[in-house]
This record gives structure tokens, sequence and C-alpha cells, in this order.
């Protein structure tokens, strides 16, 4: 066995997409909880009732960026307006474009015949690669193992009135929106479709940008500059970068001007006396959340800075990777690597790093 | 996406393969060596504003861009080829141009993603395959050059004093006249690509006959004395410059004939002056461009596009022809603009036409200087004579 990814989510699917480029379903183990891949965010999506992708035509789980998803919605519509929308960057496929793509992709790749359900809980460095947890030892492994939990501010916590946007809900006459990224303002947009109430508590106003991070920042353009910050400087532009962020346009704006101008929406400094309290803040940050991750900074002492291991370019554990094993991360938790990790194109990204470090591995 | 500046560079060139490769080709088929000239201009435009201009403009370039930036290269292209004077037809040029462009776009969306995983997130970088695409680029364009350089013709240098003719050109070649060399009895063209430079011609029933060849030029050329046409051309293709052609006392021979030669493309006189003659400058069944020519004294018209003609008469200076200054005869098409026509005479042909477009002809006159005419301008049997801005090279 050649390589395993540790996590079934979308980042370690991508990631075997890619890998299926030079291994065969045999030679890579994947462990997970779901063998669904898309199973955590098609429960995200409907809980805010996403339709749309923030992702654009390359959001997807090829390992190429060719054919994206706007080729692939254009033959089937038999229609060129996607290709068309995506020369224009706005092109975003639908959740359900997004998750047939998945079950193609799902069915053909050899999935099933890679997975194991089984959850794994450390990871060890021996002779030769790392032991997974009794599950075998692999000369290349991959961490994908996703957010580490939703982010509950703590104030709210054990309030009966809080749900987190994540976890299935809905609308009470009377909503507080706490939040200022995608799923705040996807849920004020459905609190206010639902007919209610909607107050935004937010610390500071949400930036409009139409992808996560900027777009230089998907690739080496912005990446070079990136990767040249020391560590207190890069801890420190990655904290800007990731600020609470959703997409400029009508479509946003038009439906709450009208909901403020009928005093149905409005922006407040704190939770006031709402029915019901929506979190829309997102995920726990750092590695400490994250059992898995945890002990293997403690085991093999990795270095870290503000919640983040540090990786090299490719995602890869500086200090757990030479020419004849690799380590590496996927997901949230590569963000040190890839600003815009936890996107299917940072999964792309990464996996791709992943590949060539396989490639260039002596003893393969 | 978002290009490197090697990104950019390495994409550029990589998709300039095809592209130089076809303009090889099209030279190989057309015999001349304008579409490599165009294909390198097409690189040095891209590659000066990839550096110069769009990696400082564009952190990021969507999809649509790439439209009106193609655009703008392709008139900076066209400006360019036009001042290094390279001679190609427009519509090929943009065809070859919009074909470059269309392949560079499918290989950055498609083609070069496919071949390499990480195109897109290396900003556009092609690792090796850029490498050896920017060695196979300048190899073709290298080799291309060296092959030009290889095919010049020989250059023949005619002594100072008078030789006597006719004098038969039967290889590729450039005869070059040193100050004062004179052929007398004519010079006959029979290979395609000779180039005819600074020889004065004094005699012959032609002075310089032109047939069944392309690629000739005429360059600096002085003709007098001939006994039927100054400079006979058939079924060929020409560039006659900066000649003078003399035909005073010669009442039935015209001074520069360019006749039969529709299929062999665009024929040019420019720069010429004629005098005398029966037609200054006639063209029957030919493309050609007639430009800032003097005409003079003809027994009859001054420049004569006739027999389904098609072409340009442009900044010509016609003065005492007789009958009709410039005329557009027998279902031609003519754009006649900026010329000045003066004291023509009242002649066999009408009453002293500056301009006249007869048997079903249509001539676009713009901007020319007819008044000193006994008739400024005039359309018969059929013809039409309109006054709207048309197309112009100037």
């Amino acid at each position: 066995m050649q390589a395993a990814i540790v996590g079934s989510g979308l980042a370690g699917f991508t990631a075997y997409q890619t890998l299926r480029r030079a291994l065969a379903p045999e030679e890579i183990a994947v462990f997970g909880a779901e063998d669904d891949p898309a199973a955590t965010f098609r429960r995200h999506a409907a809980a805010i009732r996403q339709r749309e992708m923030r992702s654009e035509s390359d959001g997807h789980c090829l390992p190429t960026s060719f054919p994206g998803l706007a080729f692939s919605s254009a033959v089937r519509r038999r229609s060129a307006r996607p290709l068309l929308g995506t020369l224009c960057d706005r092109f975003h496929p639908t959740v359900d474009e997004f998750l047939a793509h998945v079950g193609r992709l799902r069915d053909r790749s050899g999935w099933e015949r890679s997975f194991r359900p089984a959850a794994v809980e450390r990871i060890r460095a021996v002779d030769g690669g790392f032991e997974l947890d009794g599950h075998g030892t692999f000369r290349h492994v991959l961490v994908a193992t996703g957010h580490p939990g939703l982010n509950v501010p703590e104030e709210l916590r054990g309030d009966p009135r809080a749900v987190h946007s994540y976890d299935a809900h809905d609308y009470a006459p009377s909503v507080t929106v706490v939040g200022a990224g995608l799923a705040a303002a996807t849920e004020w947009l459905n609190a206010l479709a639902a007919g209610s109430e909607v107050v935004s508590v937010r610390r500071r106003e949400p930036l409009r940008r139409p992808l996560n991070v900027p777009r230089e920042y998907f690739s080496r353009r912005g990446l070079d500059g990136f990767h040249r910050l020391g560590p207190g400087e890069r801890s420190a532009r990655l904290h800007a970068l990731l600020a609470p962020s959703y997409p400029p346009g009508r479509a946003w704006d038009e439906p709450l001007a009208t909901a403020m101008t009928e005093d149905r929406y409005r922006v407040e400094q704190s939770v006031n006396g709402s029915e019901q309290v929506i979190c829309a803040t997102g995920f726990v940050h750092g590695y400490a959340h994250d059992a898995l991750l945890a002990g293997l900074v403690a085991d093999h002492d990795l270095e870290t800075v503000d919640g983040w291991i540090i990786l090299d370019c490719d995602g890869a554990v500086p200090a757990l990777t030479d020419e004849t094993r690799t380590l590496a991360l996927a997901g949230v938790a590569a963000q040190w690597a890839f600003p815009a990790a936890d996107t299917l194109a940072g999964a792309r990204y990464l996996a791709h790093g992943f590949l060539g470090r396989i490639r260039s591995c002596r003893t393969r | 996406m978002s290009y490197t500046l090697r990104g950019r560079i390495e994409s550029r060139v990589a998709a300039f393969v095809p592209v130089v490769l076809a303009a090889c080709v099209l030279a190989a088929v057309e015999h001349r060596w304008w579409p490599v000239e165009a294909a390198a201009l097409m690189l040095g435009v891209g590659l000066a504003l990839d550096v110069q201009a769009y990696h400082r403009l564009f952190r990021y370039q969507p999809g649509w861009a790439a439209l009106p930036l193609g655009a703008l290269e392709l008139a900076l292209v066209l400006a360019l080829m036009r001042a290094a004077g390279v001679a190609a037809p427009l519509g090929q040029a943009v065809a070859l141009f919009a074909g470059g462009w269309l392949v560079s776009q499918l290989l950055a969306h498609a083609g070069f993603p496919l071949r390499r995983l990480t195109y897109s997130e290396d900003g556009g970088e092609l690792g090796r395959l850029g490498e050896a695409a920017a060695v196979a680029a300048g190899a073709v364009l290298a080799a291309a050059g060296a092959t030009a350089y290889a095919l010049r013709p020989p250059v023949v240098h005619l002594a100072s004093g008078v030789h006597q003719g006719p004098m038969v050109i039967t290889r590729r070649e450039v005869l070059v006249g040193e100050p004062g060399a004179v052929v007398r009895g004519g010079i006959v063209v029979r290979a395609s690509g000779v180039t005819v430079k600074n020889v004065s011609v004094v005699g012959g029933d032609y002075g310089i006959s032109v047939e069944h060849v392309h690629g000739t030029v005429l360059d600096g050329v002085s003709v007098s004395g001939a006994r039927l046409d100054g400079i006979h051309v058939r079924l060929a293709g020409v560039v006659v410059k900066n000649c003078t052609v003399d035909m005073l006392g010669n009442e039935l021979g015209q001074g520069i004939d360019i006749s039969y030669n529709m299929d062999m493309g665009m024929s040019m006189v420019e720069g010429c002056t004629v005098t005398g003659g029966m037609d200054g400058i006639t063209t029957h069944s030919s493309m050609s461009d007639i430009v800032r020519n003097q005409v003079s004294r003809t027994t009859e018209r001054g420049i004569s596009v006739t027999e389904m003609s098609m072409g340009t008469v442009m900044d010509n200076e016609v003065r005492d022809a007789s009958g009709i200054g410039i005329w557009c005869n027998d279902r031609s098409m003519c754009m006649i603009e900026h010329n000045t026509v003066v004291d023509t005479r009242p002649g066999r042909d009408g009453p002293g036409f500056g301009v006249l477009a007869s048997f079903q002809s249509e001539a676009n006159l713009w901007e020319n200087e007819l008044g000193a005419n006994p008739v400024a301008s005039g359309a018969i049997t059929q013809s039409e004579v309109s006054r709207a801005r048309s197309f112009s090279y100037r």
C-alpha cells in the first residue's frame, strides 16, 4: 500500500481523485467515518439552505482545472450560457450540480474499493513511513480531517435560543444572526424570506469579495510572496485574509435594502431579546481542537504558530517528510501553505503537492 | 487566472508554436515570407505587452479580457507590419492572427491544464514544456530566418555604361544598376522573384516586359523610347515603384500596362512619373493599387482602370490628359481618393472629364481635386459615382 488519506470528506476525496492519476485504488487507503465524501457538506448546505456554490467553474474535485463544472453544465444544458458566465467569473454551479458531480466521480473512481470505515486517532512516525493507529504502515499519508468543530460564541453556549447555522433549524418570527461571512449573509436572506425580523450582530463590517481570499492567492502570483513571509507576518496575513466575507452583488444587497426600509433588518452591537439566535460563526480554529493533529504535534514536537502547524509550501509537514516518506495536511489545517485550503481549489492544490512528493519519492 | 510573468511568457510562447508552424506552411505554399514575418511580429508584440503592460496591470485576468487584449494586439501587429513594410494580404494576415488567438485560448483554458496538473496554480508556468516550447519556437524562427537568408536571390550589379539588349532574366535575382547603367533594347523578365533596381532602359518593343511570373519588383527604373509599352505586365504580379517612364512621341503605347493578373493578388504602381503615351497607367482585369504617381501629357486617358479591374487610385496627380483624366470602365470597381486632376483636354473619349465611370462601373470618389477640368466627373452607361468615404489605406 502506497498512500493513505485520513479523512473522507471533500478534501480527502479531491486528493483521492488526484492520486488516482498515479495509483490504483488498491494502492490507496482512505480512512473516514462516512463513505459519502459530500455528507458533511450536504448537511451544512441543507442547514443554511444554500442553493449555489460560492466557488466557480473550477470548484470541483477533478485533478485538473479543465473541464470545469461550467463546461459540463454547458454540455448537459446544450447552452453556451455557462461558458460565457465563466468567462466573466459569473458562473456558480448549483449545489445540486456539484453533488451530482461528486456522485459521478465517486462511482467511477474506485473510491469504494479504497474506503475503510475507521477513525484514525493517532499517527506515529516509524521507519519507512507512518503507522496509523493499528491500521497499517503507509509511506505517504495525507491528513484531511476537515474543520474540527462548530464555533459557538462563549456567551451563547447553553443559551436555549441559540442554534448554529450549520445545524438544521427553522426561523422564529424574530431572529438574531451572529456573524458576517457567507453563512451569515445567507441566513439574513433566508430568515427575511421566511418572514422573520432580522438583527445582524457582528464585530466588524463584512468584506465583499467573490471568493474566500483574493484571486491572486489561488496561484503562485500571490502565493510566492505569502510563502516568503516570516511566521509572525504570515500568521497576521492569514488572519487578514480569512476575515469573514461574502460576494458582492445585487442578489445580496437588494433584499437587505428592501428589508431595511421596512424595518425588518438592522445591525446591532450585541444579542438582544430575539426569540432565536443563529450563530453563523463558522468553525473553531486551530490544530488543538483536532485530537489527531494535537496528538501529532505533541508526539513529534512539531513547530506551530498561533494555532497553525508550520508546513512547507505544498502542505507537507517538514519535520516528518523527507525523500522516502511524506506526511502532509489538506483542508483547513493546511491554510499555512495555502490560505484558501478549505476550498475545493485549495484541496486540489494540496493534492497536487502530495502527488508530487509521492512521484519524487526515491523508494517508490 | 493570475499569471506570473514567467507563466505569461511560457504560455504565450508555447501557444505560439503551432502558429509559427502554420505560418511556415503558409509561407511554403504561397512562396512568400509574410506569414513568418507576421508570426514573428505577433510573438514580439505579445511578449512586449506581457512584460511592459499586462503583468503590471492585471494581478488577475478574467477570461473575457482576452477579447479586447487580442484586438489591441491585432491592431499593433497590423500597424507594425505596415511600418516594417511586410506586404501581407490584410484578410490572410487577420485570419492568421485570429487562428493563433483561438489556438492560444484553447490551449490556455483546456490544453495546458490537461497537460500540466498544476498549470492554474503555477500561474501559467509550464515547467519543462515551457522551456521546450521556447526552444522550439526559437528554433523554428531561427530556421525560417536562416532559410530566408540562404534563399536570398543573388545580386547582379550592372556596370555603368550602355549594355546591348534585349536583356532576358531567366533566374531569380536582384539586378542593380550602377549609376549610369543603361540597357538598350529592353529587359524581359522570365523568372519569378526578380527585382530590377536603378536601371535605365532605352528603346525596345517593350521597355520592360514581365509575363507569367510572380513576385517581380521594379524599383527606381527609368524607361524611354519604347515602341509599344513602357512597362508591360501580363499575367504577372508586380510592384512598380519610383519609376520614370517617358513615352513622349509615342501616341499608341501605354506608359505602364498591367493586365490579366486578377488571380495573382494585388499589384502596385507607386511613386512613378509617366509622361506621354496613349494611357499613362492602365490596368485590365487586374487588382492593382495606383498610388502617388504623376501622369501628364498623354494622348488619351491619364489613368485607366478597366475590364473588370478592382483597385485604389489615390494621391495621384494627372495633368493634361485627353478626354478623361481618370477612367473607371467596363464593370470595374474603383476607389478614387485624394487625386488631383487638372487641365484635361477635350478628346476622342469626351469633353474632358476629370473622372469618368462608364459601362456598368462603380467609382467611389473622396476628396479629389477635379475642378480645373471641363467636366469634373461623370457616370455614363449604367455606371455609378458615389461620394462616401470608403476604406482607405491612407
